[in-house]
């Protein structure tokens, strides 16, 4: 969740909680939700658009709105309390993914580094000078985006993605044979432990706290759990790359996106494995001797809690804990996914927000298609005409859901109309 | 709760199943309908589409997409590009050598490096080239399988 432990006790405890209160009582819902189509009893508002290449948010516990996005920071505020907002301002000057609060703290993230700014009482941009958390990790391109969580001791994990597919010598190139060891694990493809309270930091202040992560840019700690959780994005191109044994049907459905508790040394198995949602197991790579069916050595690497539909791009990660919500949702899991281009020819897919139901940290359930709709008829099946594209996720002081989207800058609020 | 695991099956996928499993349970497997082997996967059935579009759609499309369009900051277009309308050989030394490397390419748009394309014959270079300057290149001239040997010899 992005409304952090700390800022959920302040918005229940405080007079703030009120003001959240009334804030959920005024705005009108859109009879159309936008487009979106949602789970039964539930409707959407747009409270802001036209942001540019959004990217996650959060929701301060007084309801102002922090957007990360490839064009800057923004904050929004919402000051007549209609569910619009109506002030919005730029500032900054850190262009990337990752935006979430910890005491007064605003973190942000870009591709090299993650930055705070201090939160001051009142004011919605913040005026204080940017300090810097941890900066010096190597400018990559691929998977390049620093998403984090934060525990409640400030605890910072960094998602440090692999600039590679599938650490093949020559990287994406037909037939290339994986790197073993894969050197690229030494630096990347993992979680990286660095103290969030601390600033000036260096990735060599950091430690290797999880491996074999190809790219965990939806990564959340859970605090009901006391534990972090991650959905990662699963590897490309089976068929191109391996066309003996994989066809494009099978590269459009094959190889999971891994939704997974991670754990102190955990290894989840990039890039000698992939899950394999038709066989129901783990396989070995092919570039590392995989034959389209032969597994690891047993035990050696966890398989998913949920293995998701390949390249579906799990974006965001959010534990739900507001109070908004029926029960079923307490402690589930919401996911954004961003949608697929690896699909191609297949139709693309994704472009929704799922959920996920939990109990003690473990599904509990089927997850359900919990809005979906952002896409539109997407012309030529390309991403690029995809109408909208949910990439973020955020609860608000009163319990709704925030979402993000990255083509166009827009952002809901979807709420429960109680009966 | 109990670790069982659960299969889900995804109405609006033909195809995709996701399996809900806890991490510490074996997962059994699911027998696969119709397994893969080389010969069905190499040798796809019978394809009415031209050479070029089917050799496109096999090495070059998952990429670069079915309008040729790419696919933001991770794919170039090729439509609408120089490239594609311009010299047929330094094209298919292009395509040959995959695309730039990071040093050179700081300030492009896309993430992924294109691999390269040299281990394809002549003879399919010049139907994807001709392929793709016909379709996204504003009716390009075609490429011969000499133009692409022309290149090749060029191949560092």
């Amino acid at each position: 969740m992005r409304t952090t432990s700390f800022t959920r006790v302040v918005s229940l405890t405080s007079a703030l909680g009120a003001l959240a209160a009334i804030a959920f009582a005024a705005p009108a819902m859109a009879a159309d939700n936008d487009g979106l189509t949602l789970a039964p009893g539930f409707s959407a508002t747009v409270v802001q658009e036209g942001l540019g290449a959004g990217r996650h948010l959060v929701v301060a516990a007084n309801g102002d709105i922090y957007l990360a996005s490839r064009d800057g920071l923004v904050a929004m505020r919402d000051k007549d309390h209609d569910g619009k907002v109506d002030e919005t301002a730029k500032f900054g000057d850190v262009q990337g993914t990752e935006v979430r609060i910890y005491k007064d703290w605003l973190y942000v993230s870009d591709n090299v580094g993650v930055y705070r700014y201090p939160l001051k009482k009142g004011e919605l941009a913040p005026s204080g000078a940017k300090q810097v958390v941890v900066a010096g990790f190597p400018m990559e391109r691929q998977h390049a985006d620093k998403t984090f969580a934060l525990d409640p001791k400030g605890t910072l994990y960094v998602n440090v993605g692999a600039p590679s597919n599938s650490c093949q010598q020559k990287d994406r190139q037909e037939g290339s044979l994986g790197q073993d060891p894969c050197p690229i694990l030494e630096k990347y493809g993992g979680v990286w432990v660095f103290d969030g309270n601390k600033t000036d930091q260096t990735p060599a202040n950091g430690r290797r706290f999880a491996t074999g992560m190809r790219n965990a840019v939806a990564i959340e700690w859970n605090a009901a759990q006391n534990e972090l959780y991650s959905v990662i994005h699963g590897r490309d191109s089976i068929d191109t790359l391996f066309p003996a044994l994989y066809n494009a049907e099978d590269n459009a459905t094959r190889q999971a996106e891994e939704f997974h508790k991670i754990v102190d040394g955990g290894n989840y198995g990039w890039p000698y494995t992939f899950f394999d949602t038709k066989l129901g197991k783990r396989v070995v790579a092919p570039e590392y001797g995989g034959d389209a069916k032969k597994e690891p050595e047993a035990g050696k690497y966890p398989n998913p809690l949920v293995a998701f539909p390949a390249h579906w791009a799990p974006n965001d990660l959010l534990f739900y804990t507001g109070k908004n919500f029926p029960e079923k949702y307490q402690n589930g899991a919401f996911i954004a996914f961003h949608g697929s281009w690896n699909r191609a020819p297949e139709p693309q897919a994704g472009y929704k927000v799922v959920f996920q139901p939990m109990k003690d940290g473990k599904p509990s359930g089927a997850y359900e298609v919990f809005a979906d709709g952002f896409a539109g008829e997407m012309a030529d099946n390309n991403p690029r005409n995809a109408k909208y594209r949910p990439v973020g996720l955020a609860i608000g002081p009163d319990g709704s859901l925030y979402i993000s989207d990255s083509q166009k800058g827009r952002i809901w609020r979807v709420s429960y109309a109680k009966k | 709760m109990s670790a069982r695991p659960q299969l889900v099956a995804l109405t609006t996928l033909l195809v995709s199943a996701a399996c809900a499993v806890g991490s510490d349970a074996p997962v059994p497997a699911v027998p696969a309908s119709q397994p893969t082997t080389a010969a069905t996967a190499g040798n796809p059935p019978a394809d009415s589409r031209p050479p070029g579009q089917r050799l496109y759609a096999q090495h070059c499309l998952s990429c670069h997409q079915a309008d040729g369009g790419g696919v933001p900051n991770m794919q170039p277009p090729i439509a609408g590009g120089t490239w594609v309308k311009g010299d047929p050989r330094a094209l298919a030394l292009f395509v040959m050598s995959g695309g730039f490397g990071s040093a050179e390419r700081k300030d492009s748009a896309s993430d992924n490096v294109m691999p390269e394309f040299r281990q394809l014959p002549d003879a399919d270079l010049a139907e994807i080239l001709s392929y793709i300057r016909a379709k996204f290149g504003g009716g390009a001239s075609a490429v011969s399988a000499a133009d692409v040997a022309a290149a090749r010899a060029n191949l560092k």
